[in-house]
């Protein structure tokens, strides 16, 4: 009975071992987004490539919380919430990954952007919508942290507005490249940094599902609410245009 | 209240104290300046005489948990162990910012950010002190900068550091704000200057002795002067509002009386466009909101002025108050779908509070019919200046900061603001507000501590506490 006791504690430990590796990599995931956005707006080039060299270390922590999570399943065979739990960490630690090789790429075409003219109500717009981002991922974090699960919904909930930023974004970069060609590189580059960002929020919610999946057990069902589908599917989609 | 929490946390509460009584010190420390290995001396002469007596340890215990930094003391285990990281002690403040329980708590549920937890580590395992700064993102754009020391250590606890923060937000958006500030005004200014500059050239050139133009003139020169001392008077406005926007309000205040007052105050407008209210709202007393009274009924008096400002003449403008409402019941109230299937229709916020459970909110509805807005142009209308295509700067008489102003208003409130409209089909913009009872003195806030969430499910983890 002890010695059942003592493993179970054991287990326990190891197991927020593995949470508190996958926040503190959350952190890293998070600063690397918001440095990466720093970078495009102030035109920082050492601050675009301290991003790109620090990328490393996410992956790193990747491999790490992937190896302790096999690890946990293969020698303590955990199940129900605790199995949910050591797999949330393995798939939170692959989206983080994704999460810095997006923030990665945008550090890199900030050090192009900053080579050419500064176009500043477009980084301004850029800005405004990475702000978003960075703060729909921290909520996400943090739901994740806390096992908060109306945070979680919240965020799965509120994700077009970040949509509605990139379409905005999209309109205008096209505006800006049909009147002036030469600045067709710099958008070109801009454009991707918004789509990136588009992703970031699109993991941020993603994070949501696993957090409501570690607490509840149940996958989300259903698609996220619209305000309204036929606006949607007349809307001209962006990527479809491009 | 504290002795009373110590006397619960059980018998380690003397561990907790000697800890306290050192940070104690390094806290009213924070602004002296190094004194190299004196400082260090003074620290370990002080925590001998702590246990004695329970009055003095609870004093202390209570001098850290008033300051109005959050500070945080620190225990770890080994390098390698990233659960051992624990917050021992958290004061009022940093509870509140951080949102975490007394004691307790993983480090890392707290802190995220590589920098800080890199210092804390410096002070952990590397008996160094360090400076760092923390920019936690979110609606409010604070910026804090973080000391950490490391604390002489106990034989339960070897390892500890002092965690200090200081709220420095007010420095960096002071600077940001001057440049901006500059670049706007002088640009929104330069158009009625020229035009006043060309007229006061036409009335001393060769309509000198023209009394009709004269008289012409001068009206055009009396808009464009109301003009500029109009775009002053919101720059002011909004410059000062985003000095304080991340002082919570202090006073409660009616949503109802409020908009009921910038309604009858509006009463001329609305004669001269042959404009009327819709009015539904609950009767006095219903509506309590946390919020200072004066940028309330700028934010009322803005939204009720844009809509009759952009009501067809003898139209109808619908506002409405709603109260009790969750985030999600305010963030989705009451969606018009023939607004939102228009082609080119949509809704969307323009500010969404940070989600805290327990929360109410009370909502102001506006809608108009005027000629409503094309989705892409709603998520840049509380940009400064932003104008929508085909609307020149001369002709509403607009200053293109009245939603700007709104933004930061319902921010500092920690409220939300909301927009749904369609070319043609006019345009509704939704504010809401937490909630307060009539007669706190400040709006409520989180009533638990969320506590220690990582060990909750399973319960079977032992957490040192002392």
């Amino acid at each position: 009975m002890s010695m059942n006791e003592h493993t179970l504690k054991f287990f326990g430990e190891e197991l927020n071992q593995l949470k508190a590796e996958v926040a503190r990599m959350g952190g890293l995931a998070e600063a690397q987004v918001a440095d990466a956005i720093a970078a495009v707006s102030d035109r920082d080039v050492t601050l675009a490539e301290s991003v790109v060299g620090r990328d490393r270390r996410l992956d790193l922590l990747q491999h790490d919380i992937e190896r302790k999570s096999i690890r946990l399943i293969a020698l303590r065979q955990p199940v129900a919430q605790d199995l949910r739990r050591t797999v949330g960490a393995m798939k939170m630690a692959s989206i983080l990954e994704r999460t810095g090789d997006y923030a990665k790429n945008i550090a890199k075409r900030a050090l192009v952007i900053s080579e050419a003219e500064p176009i500043t109500p477009l980084t301004r717009a850029i800005e405004r919508m990475g702000k978003l981002v960075a703060a729909r991922l921290k909520d996400a974090l943090d739901s994740y942290t806390s096992a908060e699960l109306d945070q979680a919904m919240n965020v799965w909930q509120n994700d077009e507005e970040v949509d509605e930023h990139y379409n905005s974004l999209f309109r205008e970069l096209l505006t800006y490249m049909i009147s002036d060609p030469r600045m067709i590189n710099s958008c070109a580059h801009m454009l991707f940094v918004a789509k990136n960002l588009e992703r970031i929020g699109d993991y941020a919610t993603n994070i949501a599902e696993i957090v409501h999946y570690e607490v509840t057990g149940e996958e989300i069902v259903g698609d996220r609410p619209k305000w309204s589908e036929v606006s949607r599917e007349d809307a001209s989609d962006p990527d479809l245009e491009a | 209240m504290i002795l009373v929490a110590l006397g619960k946390a059980n018998a380690g509460a003397g561990l907790l104290t000697a800890v306290v009584l050192v940070a104690l010190g390094l806290a009213l420390n924070f602004r002296a300046p190094r004194r190299g290995g004196g400082r260090q001396e003074s620290l370990t002469d002080a925590a001998p005489a702590a246990p004695t007596d329970p009055g003095d340890i609870q004093t202390y215990v209570s001098a850290l948990e008033l300051a109005p930094n959050p500070i945080l003391v620190v225990s770890a285990e080994e390098p390698d162990d990233l659960a051992g990281r624990r917050i021992a002690f958290a004061n009022a403040s940093a509870r509140d910012l951080l949102r975490v329980a007394r004691e307790g708590a993983l480090l890392v549920a707290a802190m995220r950010n590589p920098n800080v937890l890199e210092a804390i580590d410096d002070s952990l395992f590397g008996g160094q002190d360090r400076v760092v700064t923390y920019e936690p993102g979110g609606p409010e754009n604070r910026f804090w900068r973080v000391r950490t020391n490391p604390l002489p250590g106990t034989p339960a606890r070897p390892r500890l550091a002092l965690v200090i923060m200081q709220d420095e937000t007010d420095i960096r958006s002071n600077e940001r704000m001057r440049a901006d500030f500059l670049a706007n005004a002088s640009h929104e200014l330069r158009t009625p200057l020229a035009s006043l500059t060309g007229f006061i050239e036409t009335l001393r050139g060769h309509a000198k002795d023209d009394e009709a133009a004269r008289d012409r003139f001068l009206a055009i020169m009396g808009r464009q002067a109301d003009r500029m001392a109009r775009l002053i008077e919101d720059l002011m406005s909004l410059s000062r509002i985003e000095l304080n926007e991340h002082i919570r309000p202090s006073g409660v205040c009616d949503l109802t009386v409020a908009v009921a007052d910038v309604a009858d105050a509006l009463a001329p407008q609305l004669a001269a466009k042959d404009v009327a209210f819709d009015f539904a709202a609950p009767t006095k007393g219903e509506a309590w909101v946390a919020a200072d009274r004066d940028q309330l009924i700028q934010v009322v008096q803005n939204l009720l002025d844009n809509a009759i400002k952009y009501s067809p003449a003898k139209g109808v403008v619908t506002v409405e108050v709603a109260v009790g409402l969750t985030l999600e019941a305010a963030a989705g109230f009451r969606p018009d779908a023939r607004r939102l299937s228009a082609p080119d229709g949509g809704r969307m916020s323009l500010q969404t509070p940070t989600w805290s459970a327990d929360v109410r909110y009370a909502i102001l509805r506006v809608a108009d019919l005027g000629p409503g807005l094309a989705r892409e142009t709603l998520p840049r209308l509380t940009e400064r200046f932003y104008r929508v295509e085909g609307q020149k700067s001369g002709e509403r008489s607009g200053t293109g900061l009245g939603l700007a102003i709104v933004k930061h208003i319902v921010n500092r409130h920690r409220g939300g603001f909301l927009v749904e409209s369609a070319p043609g089909q006019g345009a509704v913009f939704c504010v809401y507000f937490p909630m307060a009872s009539p007669t706190a003195g400040s709006p409520p806030t989180l009533k638990n501590d969320r506590n220690m969430p990582l060990t909750e499910p399973s319960g079977r983890e032992e957490i040192k506490l002392s």
